[in-house]
């Protein structure tokens, strides 16, 4: 009897056998867990030349088939999607196995392993899904990880910072859940194509705007971004990369997909969705120019940048949006890479100097270069200077606005823009000012093998940018719904 | 003449609202523990009126009696951990600063706007579509049970219900690696009366449980209504001291985690060969292996809420209870 593996399936199966493995095996947790990236890795590849060569692939569990039944759904976005989580998780893993790795970290290594691949498996199975119940079972599953990941260092802000992520992820996702039953109550099935043969009612609106309401909570969309500065800032280096690089981005991914196959609302709506994302721009750069702390400062510019992704959405219109998803996906890929080694690399400068705080950096004897330089790298992809993805999504966003007319998002994104040069800066100021160092200053102290994961995600949200046409090509195999095979 | 069921309906709507409302406006902790108890026993009734008894055993089982007995443990170990043990409920109130009065007004009107935006858009909308009763009745040959429910949850949508076992264990993961969880409160001091209590309900329980699991298949029931239930044993077993977790037993409580995940994960993908999807039993086996995979996730639902119930990793603890059963 031979068992017919599908990669479909092994994306999200792997971690999870993995979490089981680790989590019963807890000395061998490190060894286990990065086998499994490696090998789930290996099957997102396998699915992706699947996907370059046949076009979407469906695998309808248990044979049944949607609408009884879930599908799972493997296009160039969900590919694009997998392998962001694939690719970022293993390099924050091998930086994990460094940075966790001291006699006192015995209790965080055991149990960072399993969460983190719970972690996974509830992403991958968000980014294969075509299932809106199924959706809210998987944002569960994120979530309940996610706050175990927060809380792993232990430490008392940590654990109330989780506390209050784990509220505010419980009640978007019931609010999510209560979209999803009011949209069964009123079409009678919960599949994406259901979805996209529906009439724009007025009630099924409300439903959207439920769920929406529900995800601008978990993705911490302005003003519902209470939760993540202390969340993502006190959490330990690898779990806030993991947290901010990816998870903030599977409720992301969610939106992108029911913009997608949702009716169109309305324009007010839409506007709406802009303004958030305006006002997460301003206000979280605003908080990024106050943070006394570095992490606190990389935290904050998550909301900002979030922000704009959701502006993204907002210029489409309603001829646009089959045209934005395209910049909305990019900055999300170009944000998850670049947001992770500058977690990591903030981690790093911290490890090595001691502590984060931002006025201070120039005043350690100590430069730990490679990180400050992985630090400046991600920050040149955040920022939007080419050649990094980050400049091409913002690109693909701007050019968008101002085909359709509508100069006020290009003034938000260009206002974006010199904010966080405006924030990186003060960092940076930080790095270069060698003057209030009394003590001759160590220059090439500092570097460590565990530099070279953030340095590697670093490099990777710049050389993406070189490599745009492609990957925007990749995207869109298999987007529209019927083309599957 | 009014149907007498259409004012027991109303009764129930009535008390149901009413006792939220209680709830939120006790202002003594305990005291507002038992109104949500109660009010979780009153919406299972509804539940059963509503003519899901499958929904109903689910809200009693969990909704109620578990989560119940989690406040109560929660509510403890405040008490122990702010000095205030035992009887003395009246200062145990909660201490959170006044809200003007300005704030709760406009609270209040946002979330009544709110509601009522739904409610309108909702009765306004077209008439409810068929659902998935027709396609579930049309599939129930081919799924193995006769049970919809249990068809519905361990054949058509099984994937869903793997991933919320998932969630349970993420859950547990999550509880046991707070280090700094609970305080090493004493365990509240049981008198005779409860000892003679346990011995009697235990054997009771588990008969209740394991039938619950067993009549899944043909009737309301399932794995976890009858994991629930036969977590209350270990409830029980816990709060009687007559187990006391061991830090040696660590292994064996992991193993009872992921037993569930794992049986029903290994299952789900071994099936796939000769045509057939992951997912996709064989009709002819399809009865065992639903049966299995309840039978291995119910025991991993009652062993994880004990352990929830617990609410930490058993660790060397310096005054390590005796057996006194």
């Amino acid at each position: 009897m031979s068992v017919d593996l599908s990669p479909v399936m092994l994306s999200i199966f792997l971690p999870l056998f993995g979490a089981i493995v680790a989590f019963m095996l807890p000395r061998a947790a490190g060894a286990i867990g990065l086998a499994t990236l490696a090998l789930t890795t290996g099957a997102v590849i396998a699915l992706a030349r699947d996907v370059l060569i046949n076009g979407a692939a469906i695998l309808p569990l248990g044979g049944w088939g949607a609408p009884l039944g879930i599908d799972l759904r493997a296009d160039g976005l969900s590919v694009a999607m997998l392998g962001l989580s694939c690719a970022v998780g293993l390099l924050v893993s091998l930086s994990a196995l460094s940075s966790l790795r001291g006699p006192e970290d015995a209790r965080q290594r055991q149990y960072f392993w399993p969460l983190w691949l719970l972690l996974l498996t509830g992403m991958n199975g968000v980014y294969l899904s075509t299932d809106i119940f199924n959706l809210y079972v998987m944002i569960e599953v994120i979530a309940l990880a996610a706050v175990g990941l927060t809380v792993l260092s232990g430490t008392t802000a940590a654990v109330r910072a989780g506390l209050e992520y784990m509220y505010a992820s419980i009640l978007g996702a019931l609010l999510f859940l209560m979209g999803v039953g009011f949209i069964y109550l009123q079409l009678g099935r919960l599949d994406f194509a259901g979805l996209a043969e529906a009439e724009p009612t007025g009630a099924l609106i409300a439903a959207i705007a439920l769920m929406f309401v529900g995800l601008a909570l978990k993705t911490a969309l302005f003003p519902l971004h209470f939760w993540l500065p202390a969340a993502h800032a006190n959490a330990s280096a690898p779990a806030s990369a993991l947290l901010s690089g990816l998870v903030v981005k599977a409720a992301l991914y969610i939106v992108l997909r029911l913009a997608q196959h949702m009716p169109f609302p309305s324009e007010t709506f839409l506007t709406l969705v802009g303004v958030m994302g305006a006002g997460a721009v301003i206000w979280g750069s605003i908080q990024a120019l106050r943070a006394e702390r570095l992490k606190l400062l990389v935290a904050w510019s998550t909301v900002a940048q979030i922000g704009l992704i959701f502006v993204a959405f907002a210029r489409a219109g309603e001829q646009g949006l089959s045209e934005s998803w395209k910049a909305a996906a990019l900055l999300i890929l170009a944000h998850g890479v670049a947001k992770a080694a500058m977690f990591l690399a903030a981690g790093r400068i911290k490890d090595e100097i001691g502590h984060d705080v931002i006025r201070d950096l120039d005043r350690a004897p100590i430069r730990p270069t490679l990180a400050q330089f992985t630090f400046a790298l991600a920050a040149i992809s955040l920022i939007g200077l080419p050649p990094s993805l980050g400049f091409i999504g913002k690109w693909a966003l701007m050019e968008g606005a101002m085909a359709a007319g509508y100069w006020h998002w290009v003034g938000v994104t260009m206002a974006g823009t010199l904010l966080s040069v405006a924030y990186f800066s003060r960092v940076f100021a930080g790095f270069l000012r060698f003057d209030r160092v009394r003590a001759p200053v160590g220059e090439h102290q500092g570097w460590a093998l565990a530099d070279a994961a953030p340095l590697t995600l670093a490099m990777m949200a710049i050389a993406l940018g070189l490599m745009a046409a492609p990957l925007l090509g990749f995207l869109e195999i298999g987007y529209a719904l019927g083309e599957a095979k | 003449m009014i149907d007498p069921l259409v004012i027991f309906d109303l009764l129930l709507a009535l008390g149901i609202v009413a006792l939220a409302v209680a709830a939120l406006a006790t202002r003594e902790s305990f005291a507002m523990i038992v109104v949500f108890i109660v009010f979780g026993l009153v919406s299972a009734l509804a539940w059963v009126r509503l003519s899901a008894p499958d929904v109903a055993l689910a809200e009693a089982a969990i909704g109620t009696g578990v989560t119940g007995a989690l406040l109560l443990k929660t509510l403890h170990h405040l008490r122990c951990a702010t000095g205030q043990p035992g009887q003395n409920a009246t200062q145990a109130q909660i201490s959170a600063p006044p809200v003007p009065v300005g704030v709760t007004l406009a609270n209040a009107a946002f979330c009544g706007l709110i509601t009522l935006g739904l409610a309108v858009a909702f009765l306004g909308a077209p008439a409810a579509g068929p659902g998935f009763e027709g396609l579930v009745a049309q599939a129930m040959p081919q799924s193995g049970v006769e049970h919809p429910v249990t068809a519905v949850l361990l054949n058509f949508r099984a994937y869903d219900t793997l991933m919320e076992v998932v969630v349970l264990l993420a859950a547990v993961i999550a509880v046991w690696q707070i280090e700094r969880g609970l305080s090493d409160a004493p365990a509240p001091v049981m008198g005779e009366v409860w000892q003679g209590f346990a011995r009697l309900a235990l054997p009771a329980i588990v008969v209740v449980g394991t039938y619950l699991l067993w009549v899944g298949a043909e009737a309301p029931g399932g794995a976890f209504q009858g994991g629930a239930v036969l977590a209350a044993v270990g409830l029980l077993l816990l709060l009687t001291r007559a187990y006391v977790p061991q830090p040696a037993h660590r292994g064996i409580a992991r193993g009872a985690f992921v037993l569930g995940t794992a049986a029903f994960a290994l299952v789900a993908l071994l099936v796939a060969s000769g045509g057939r999807v992951a997912f996709e039993y064989p009709l002819a086996h399809a009865k065992t292996l639903i049966l299995l995979i309840e039978g291995m996730v119910t025991l991993s639902i009652a062993v994880t809420l004990a352990a929830l119930f617990h609410g930490r990793e058993p660790m060397a603890l310096k005054h390590e209870g005796k057996d006194d059963t």
